[in-house]
């Protein structure tokens, strides 16, 4: 094997590791005579996929946008509130702990309450989604402001910096990186708030799809479904991964 | 060597600011305390226009916390603090501090810290990119400007750090063990740049320092101070011709003598 480079060896490995695995899927719920509703093989899931494209494709974009929408209001209201925190020590003593305490409350058991106060429809999914998303953006965001280093503060004070300078230049490239990494956590809790709320009630959507799907034995498009969910969860946190280069100075100290 | 007498007799023949002699620096039987902890008593002291004063003393004994009430960044009990004889209540512009922690944003380049003080307070951009190419190449920092500040050395990041100071070209410089941090050689080698760039600019200088020899080498005057509670204890008037020079001046007997005798204050044997 001299001349082949360690690189290619280690791609070649995860190739076969998926590969084998997708075969024996393949070919193992075959050999044991596994039911079709129980596990379907992969190729039957791929059928049913690309069978369904057009509905698929509805469905993913409407959850999509549940998703997108509620993690955006959750990153606009988890800065307004870590920022209000920050600045108001009436704020830390009431609204942090409150946070705080909320974050521990189971969010799917909200579900059902989400649809009772805004409806069958998009609202409900979008009002799960930032549940999820909201608590770690707001926790993260908090921990950057708090983590704004005290030299560098005090350095700022002796340059009779204003509370607006400081709070660009200085507090918020601070809090960007605790941010940054709040999101990563967040964005695919959004997109399971979002899924839990089309399963507990919804007219579309993917978890609507999966629903219908269980209630007529349909399993391969279940998979179907469940897999688009992961492709698109994965690209998002490639999206939000993207962002996160641009704050390079994460973890460095001078 | 003259004792605090000389302050004394300093005090009593100071009115208002107007005075060349006037202090620059002053303050009056200042007291502060952390809650229980007195951390500063009964400090009295002046630094005069253009004088390099040196306060040498223990770790703790409360070096930092005078430079920090004279830099107006925090508050103080009893007693006075004045700055050209205007008391002290919020950091002025006149003043520019070195702190004992080097305070770059690592997420600016070299050039952008030390041009942050001057944006800060709204220098023009013309002036503004003067002057930093200036203190970049007195600091001999001119090639790093577009470094950031974790890829720079110990020696270079703390040279950054003065030039933050530097930029505004403040009259008044507080520097709070601007060099603690390095190996001594780095460490000479930016007491002979700090010399230089006295000596061409002079500034009011107030440098806390725990290195004896940098004390002796750099200043006009030292104050010593003890700890619990924070006190200055002696005040030694450095005697050395000026321009000093590195080689000349250290090899004086003079400076040894110095040395060695601020050691014995300071219950150090060397
Ligand atoms: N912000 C603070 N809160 C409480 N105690 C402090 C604070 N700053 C300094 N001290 C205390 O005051 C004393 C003097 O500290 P400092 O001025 O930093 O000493 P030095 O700079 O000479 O090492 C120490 O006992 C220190 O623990
Ligand atoms: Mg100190």
């Amino acid at each position: 094997m001299s001349g082949v480079s360690p690189r290619l060896v280690a791609y070649a490995q995860v190739v076969l590791f998926f590969g084998a695995f997708l075969l024996f899927w393949e070919y193992g719920v075959r050999y044991f005579e596994v039911k079709k509703y129980i596990l379907p093989p992969i190729s039957a899931i791929l059928v049913a996929i690309w069978e369904s494209r057009g509905q698929i494709f509805e469905h993913s974009m409407y959850t999509l946008a549940e998703v997108l929408i509620g993690f955006i209001a959750a990153v606009v209201v988890g800065i307004i509130i870590g920022m209000i925190v920050y600045v108001s020590p009436f704020a830390q003593r009431t609204i942090y702990p409150l946070v705080t305490a909320l974050q521990t409350t189971p969010k799917s058991a909200l579900a059902p309450l989400m649809i009772v106060w805004f409806g069958y429809g998009f609202v409900s999914k979008v009002a799960m989604a930032f549940l999820f998303a909201f608590f770690p953006i707001v926790v993260a965001t908090l921990g950057g402001f708090a983590g704004t280093a005290k030299n560098l503060e005090e350095h700022f004070r002796a340059l009779n910096a204003g509370p607006w300078t400081t709070f660009t230049t200085l507090r918020l490239p601070s809090a960007l990186p605790a941010f940054i990494d709040g999101c990563r956590v967040a964005m695919p809790l959004a997109m399971i708030g979002a899924i839990i709320g089309e399963l507990v009630g919804s007219d579309r959507g993917l978890g609507n799809l999966i629903m219908l799907g269980t209630a007529s034995s349909r399993t391969d498009l279940v998979f179907g479904c469940i897999i688009v969910i992961t492709l698109i969860s994965l690209v998002l946190y490639a999206l939000i991964e993207f962002a996160a280069k641009s704050v390079w100075w994460r973890g460095i100290q001078v | 060597m003259s004792a605090t007498a000389t302050i004394e007799a300093h005090k009593d023949s100071v009115t208002p600011a107007a005075q060349p002699q006037a202090y620059h620096i002053e303050a009056k039987g200042l007291n502060k305390a952390f809650g229980k902890v007195k951390a500063l008593e009964d400090i009295n002291f002046g630094i005069r226009n253009q004088e390099f004063v040196s306060v040498l003393g223990p770790s703790g004994c409360g070096k930092s916390t005078l430079l920090r009430i004279i830099a107006g960044l925090i508050p103080y009990e009893s007693g006075a603090a004045t700055v050209k004889g205007e008391a002290i209540h919020s950091p002025r512009p006149d003043i520019g501090v070195v702190f004992q922690t080097n305070n770059m944003l690592p997420w600016f380049t070299v050039r952008k810290n030390v041009e942050l003080g001057a944006r800060i307070r709204k220098m023009p951009a013309q002036a503004r990119d003067q002057a930093v190419d200036k203190v970049l190449e007195v600091l001999s920092l001119s090639k790093f400007a577009d470094a950031y500040p974790h890829q720079l050395s110990g020696g270079m990041r703390q040279r950054a750090s003065i030039g933050q100071a530097l930029v505004l070209d403040p009259p008044i410089l507080l520097m709070d063990e601007p060099f603690g941090a390095l190996d001594a050689l780095t460490r000479d080698k930016l007491n002979v740049e700090l010399l230089r760039i006295w000596q061409e600019h002079r500034k009011t200088v107030m440098l806390i320092t725990h290195s004896i020899a940098e004390a002796v080498f750099l200043s006009d005057r030292v104050l010593v101070m003890a700890d619990r509670p924070g006190k200055i204890i002696e005040e030694v008037v450095i005697d050395l011709p000026r321009p000093r020079d590195a080689a000349a001046t250290r090899a004086l007997p003079q400076f040894g003598e110095y040395v060695a005798y601020l050691g014995k204050i300071m219950g150090v044997t060397s």
